[in-house]
């Protein structure tokens, strides 16, 4: 058991478990703050990975503006008391089983393709020609994708032009 | 060193627990949270390809879904806020205009 594998453990446990009370809490304000440690987590995952700079972008984009977004939907919507009733439709229970045959069906099966080969070597291979990893993401992003790194910025153009549509002032139809 | 099949099934099951947050809480809003757990199951699995195989192009993937996740929850979430403006409820089964 070396510092690798615990550290692995720790992270994994961790993020398994504050998603899985995320989905099972009763209050959307929990449910932000259970996510927010869960990527904060995975963000130190992707340290593991030797991906520095994705860890800052995880960081800022999905801690920083993406939770607080979600938080601040939340605290514009004032939900009701809904204690009485479940969290859950109606048909959670026959979900929940054919969720739990899934994931144990596909993890069986992954282990089992998995085993037939010589598994992967860990490899850093961005520390060997004395670059950093930032230098290397900047590379190949600015000379082979850089067609798919305009077009992202379309989409996020788009989006804001898309929320700006959506919530602008509407004439609100009385239904009876 | 953990191996490239812890990876897998973590995010395997980061991946389930988001479907299954999607397909059966009520909430709209824990329901596009719930998007987003399995978006990071994603990164999780393409992160970790792209560490054990050497090849860069899987963190350039990464970089591509964290933005597409900042598009997706701003278009999402001012979609709930619509649905809350008009019906004054955010409860799934409460939607019920389409139901004849």
């Amino acid at each position: 058991m070396n510092w690798d594998l615990i550290i692995f453990y720790y992270l994994a446990i961790v993020m398994i478990f504050s998603s899985v009370f995320a989905i099972f809490s009763r209050h959307p304000v929990y449910t932000v703050l259970l996510v927010l440690v869960m990527i904060i987590h995975q963000a130190f995952l992707l340290l593991t990975l030797g991906a520095e700079f994705l860890t800052v972008v995880q960081i800022i984009v999905y801690a920083g503006a993406i939770l607080v977004l979600f938080l601040f939907v939340v605290y514009l919507i004032n939900l009701r008391k809904e204690t009485k009733k479940s969290v859950f439709i109606r048909t959670v229970s026959l979900i929940g089983i054919v969720f739990l045959l899934l994931g144990g069906l596909l993890i069986k099966n992954l282990l089992i393709l998995l085993s037939l080969k010589p598994s992967f070597k860990a490899y850093l291979p961005f520390t060997i020609e004395e670059k950093s990893n930032v230098w290397w993401i900047a590379n190949y992003l600015f000379k082979n994708y850089l067609l798919q790194f305009e077009i992202i910025g379309v989409v996020l153009l788009v989006a804001i032009l898309g929320a700006v549509f959506l919530i602008r002032k509407v004439k609100i139809v009385e239904q009876k | 060193m953990p191996t490239l099949e812890y990876y897998i099934i973590l995010s395997i099951i980061l991946f389930l627990i988001g479907l299954f947050g999607f397909l059966s809480r009520r909430n709209l809003i824990v329901i596009l949270i719930s998007i987003e757990i399995m978006l990071n199951g994603l990164i999780i699995l393409f992160a970790a390809i792209s560490y054990f195989t050497k090849d860069i192009s899987g963190y350039i993937i990464v970089f591509f879904i964290i933005a597409m996740a900042a598009a997706e929850a701003a278009i999402g979430l001012s979609l709930v806020v619509l649905i809350y403006k008009r019906l004054r409820t955010v409860y799934s089964d409460e939607i019920t205009n389409f139901k004849g």
